[in-house]
């Protein structure tokens, strides 16, 4: 065991904070190791520079593609589907989730859930990380997000403002590939103050926007001139097409990171309809993309199936002196070996609950006890209909547009929050469409030959569904702890989770489920919506019952601040108490708002990393 | 009579594709592979025998009448040819009801490749479930139709890969197998 081994920077986790550290660290000439916890993914994927599997790379070509064959051939066609499921760095399931009776436990996945209501959201934990089965939804945080303390005495204030955070804004939506048109994000169209963004004067985004699907179109006609009223004040409802790290049309010279196929075809999504859980030609984004370039400054090298576990402090309690992790040879074996290594600089960059696992398993960088604590999600709640007319559901990308004109207003006083997802894909969230439903067609309405086809063929491009991302404030009660009863087969602790949605939240659910019916009325949609006690999500307000699904948004477990006695990282992303130690991901934002949270957050890490290499190169 | 004609036959009816769309899959073979390794021979000869007299003596509607009468309601043989139809458009074999594997079924004494739970039945099956182009889509994940597709009123996709059209179940193909 050699624990001597060195590099200027140690990072834990390659997904996409991870990769994005990496590539900027070894860009400037720094050397890098990443420990990864999964299983590596090999030859990642042609791209227009690199038609070939790297020599060093040991590992079959095929690795993506066998990511496919189990998509394809799994039962439950879930999020993680595709990726394995793997004992030495196990992830949560949508399938583990069931509600928690009171005052019990439930532990039948690999969160071990204490209530009162499931937290709903998983990872993965695989090379490459979450982004392997995200949607590739890219929107800003609105300019009031960052000051919720002030303007409305609601969660707390960011320790940076929108216009600090701007120009790294630019350079993730860049550096992710996300098409769209500044004209139509920066919402100046929306007769809404409140959700206005400014953008740079000349900027543009390098791809143009992803076409609108058909359902978007028919939203955007059947909703021209709509408002709603909210505490006497009247809101539009504006559909916009949705930024999306997919590639679209470059403009000018700009050619998109890595997909399958040759250049010239153009590398853009191809409609598969499958972004959540795999891309088949990686059209999307997914954090490979950025390690394929990490790897090719020379100066980064990632070791999978390596597992931290522990921070190691100097002497005197202030540096970490070492990462230790424990390396195993298969994913079926609990067998492995402890290392070390050393940094002049650590980053974590393993994922909100992990980060927070492995600084309260090491004991370090909680001064302020807010290590695991404020864990947030966006609390989705469905709403689902058949339209009048056949849209055309199941086709393009997962979402193409929303309504985000309800995102920012003086409600925030009151009540949170929503942006509307427009949902491309039917019944498939809510009902498992089709391949859950037709079986009760068959079965129970007893269906067969023309008459069950006809019936397909009539309602099925029909269907579609709202998806409505709820804000959620930060709350020291929603918690990952540490239990020592709870450890996976390689004897590291699984998340404890507590948590539960307030009043503040569930207000905005009733508000969003409002909107909805109104839509609802003005188009004619036959509303299938059902909340049921037996949901997971399920939960009441005011006499009224909603069920909220996990939207994968995991924020706030070790949040900046400009106070070391109420926040775990500073606004350079460094923890209070060690100098030496980064943190990144989603779990350094204070407050969630209303924006799926990853190109805010690649925008901090690329503001990151710019701090970890002034670090290490004092003038 | 060619069993896996009957197996055609009895799909044809079932799915109210015809059976050229049928073959085009390429995937019947498999799936009268997974039936008879998993059903009794007898109940299968049994369904394909009274599949083919009921084609033989009626048409459209009256069929579809005695298919209900004589296959569907059928304690031993409806199970089996739901099971069929779910193949067919949902590429996957569900375990059989509990009261028919109690009466009917016979346990496997050894893992053979294909087991009476719930599974797909392969990575190409998927790809190939009627339930697709039944709703006017392609399988998710599969046949990509194509940038800027989704754009497009429903229908009037350019690129859409289309594998033939599917006309209505001709008498021919009903009744005359043979
Ligand atoms: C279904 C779904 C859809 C989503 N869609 C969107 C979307 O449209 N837009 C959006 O903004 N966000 C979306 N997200 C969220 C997004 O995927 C995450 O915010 C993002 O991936 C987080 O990046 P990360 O680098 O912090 O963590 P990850 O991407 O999870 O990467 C962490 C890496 O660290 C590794 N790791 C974990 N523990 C250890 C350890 N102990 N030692 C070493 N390595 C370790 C993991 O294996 C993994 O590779 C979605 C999430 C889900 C689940
Ligand atoms: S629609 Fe298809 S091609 Fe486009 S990003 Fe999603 S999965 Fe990839």
């Amino acid at each position: 065991m050699n624990n001597n081994e060195h590099f200027d920077v140690v990072i834990v986790g390659a997904g996409i904070s991870g990769a994005i550290m990496a590539q900027e660290l070894g860009k400037n000439g720094k050397s890098v190791l990443i420990l990864e916890a999964g299983t590596g993914t090999g030859g990642r994927f042609f791209s227009s520079d690199c038609d070939a599997p790297s020599q060093e790379n040991s590992q079959p070509l095929s690795s993506y593609q066998t990511y496919m064959s189990t998509f394809f051939t799994a039962l439950a066609k879930i999020p993680n589907a595709p990726y394995p499921n793997n004992a030495n760095a196990p992830q949560p399931l949508v399938t583990d989730l069931a509600p928690i009776p009171q005052g019990q436990i439930s532990d039948n996945g690999y969160f071990v859930q204490t209530g009162p209501l499931p937290f709903a959201s998983t990872y993965t934990r695989a090379e490459g990380g979450t982004t392997l089965h995200w949607l590739g939804t890219c929107l800003r945080m609105l300019p009031e997000d960052f000051e919720l303390k002030t303007r409305f005495g609601r969660g707390l204030d960011w320790p940076i403002s929108y216009d600090e955070l701007r120009p790294w804004y630019e350079i993730a939506e860049q550096n992710l590939g996300v098409s769209a048109n500044a004209n139509e994000q920066n919402y100046q169209q929306i007769d809404n103050p409140a959700v206005h963004i400014p953008f740079a004067a000349s900027y543009e985004y390098k791809m143009e926007k992803i076409p609108q699907s058909y359902l978007d179109q028919y939203f955007s006609k059947g909703l021209a001139q709509m408002q709603v009223s909210f505490e006497g004040k009247n809101y539009p409802i504006d559909v916009v097409s949705t930024p999306q790290a997919r590639n679209g049309m470059p403009r000018g010279d700009y050619r998109p990171v890595g997909a399958v196929g040759h250049e010239t075809a153009g590398q853009r999504c191809a409609g598969n309809s499958n972004c959540v859980p795999i891309c088949p030609i990686q059209a999307k984004y997914n954090a490979l993309k950025t390690l394929e370039q990490a790897k090719k400054t020379g100066k980064v090298e990632i070791r999978t199936q390596c597992v931290a576990y522990q921070l190691e402090t100097d002497e005197q309690g202030k540096n970490i002196a070492r990462v230790h992790y424990k390396k195993y040879q298969s994913s079926d074996n609990p067998d492995h070996q402890c290392h070390a290594v050393s940094g002049t600089i650590v980053v974590l960059a393993s994922h909100a609950v992990e980060n927070a696992k492995l600084l309260l398993a090491s004991n370090v960088a909680n001064s302020s006890d807010q290590v695991g604590r404020n864990l947030m999600d966006h609390p989705t709640m469905l709403t689902w209909g058949l339209m009048p007319t056949d849209i055309g559901a199941f086709r393009g990308p997962g979402s193409t547009s929303g309504i985000p004109s309800l995102r920012g207003g003086e409600f925030r006083k009151s009540r949170a929050a929503f942006r509307i997802e427009i949902g491309n894909w039917g019944w498939s969230w809510p009902e498992g469409a089709p391949v859950g439903t037709v079986p009760d067609l068959i079965d129970e309405k007893n269906m067969f030959g023309e008459q069950l086809k006809n019936y397909i063929a009539s309602v099925y491009p029909r269907m579609f569904r709202f998806g409505f991302l709820v804000e959620q404030l930060p709350d020291a009660n929603n918690r990952v702890t540490l239990d020592d009863n709870y450890r996976d087969q390689l004897g590291n602790y699984r998340p404890v989770i507590s948590y539960n949605v307030t009043d503040y939240t569930r207000a905005g659910m009733a508000a969003a489920k409002e909107v909805s019916d109104q839509i609802f009325q003005r188009l004619g949609i036959e509303g299938f919506t059902e909340y049921k006690p037996s949901d997971a999500g399920y939960l009441t307000y005011r006499g009224e019952g909603y069920s909220y699904n996990g939207a994968g948004h995991l924020v706030g477990t070790h949040i900046m601040g400009d106070n070391p006695n109420t926040s775990v990282v500073n606004k350079y992303q460094q923890s209070w108490d060690h100098p030496n130690l980064y943190l990144v991901g989603c779990g350094n934002m204070p407050t969630i708002s209303t924006s799926n949270p990853t190109l805010t957050m690649a925008a901090l890490t690329y503001w990151a990393a710019q701090n970890v290499l002034e670090a290490l190169n004092p003038c | 009579m060619d069993k896996l004609a009957d197996f055609y036959q009895v799909s044809v009816v079932l799915t109210g594709y015809n059976r050229s769309r049928l073959m085009a899959t390429g995937i019947g073979e498999e799936y009268f592979e997974v039936l008879t390794s998993l059903v009794p021979g007898k109940i299968i000869d049994e369904l394909f025998i009274c599949s083919r007299a009921l084609a033989h003596e009626y048409k459209g509607e009256a069929l579809n009448e005695k298919f209900r009468e004589q296959i569907l309601s059928n304690d031993r043989l409806g199970p089996v040819a739901r099971n069929i139809l779910k193949m067919w458009y949902l590429s996957l074999w569900y375990q059989l009801p509990q009261s028919w594997r109690e009466t009917y079924g016979v346990p496997s004494q050894t893992p053979g490749k294909y087991q009476d739970i719930d599974f797909v039945i392969s990575e190409n099956a998927y790809i190939q479930g009627l339930v697709w182009p039944a709703l006017g889509s392609h399988p998710m994940g599969a046949k990509q139709p194509g940038y800027g597709t989704w754009a497009f009123k429903p229908g009037e996709e350019l690129t859409r890969i289309n594998l033939g059209t599917d006309h209505p179940v001709s008498d021919i193909e009903e009744g005359n197998l043979s």
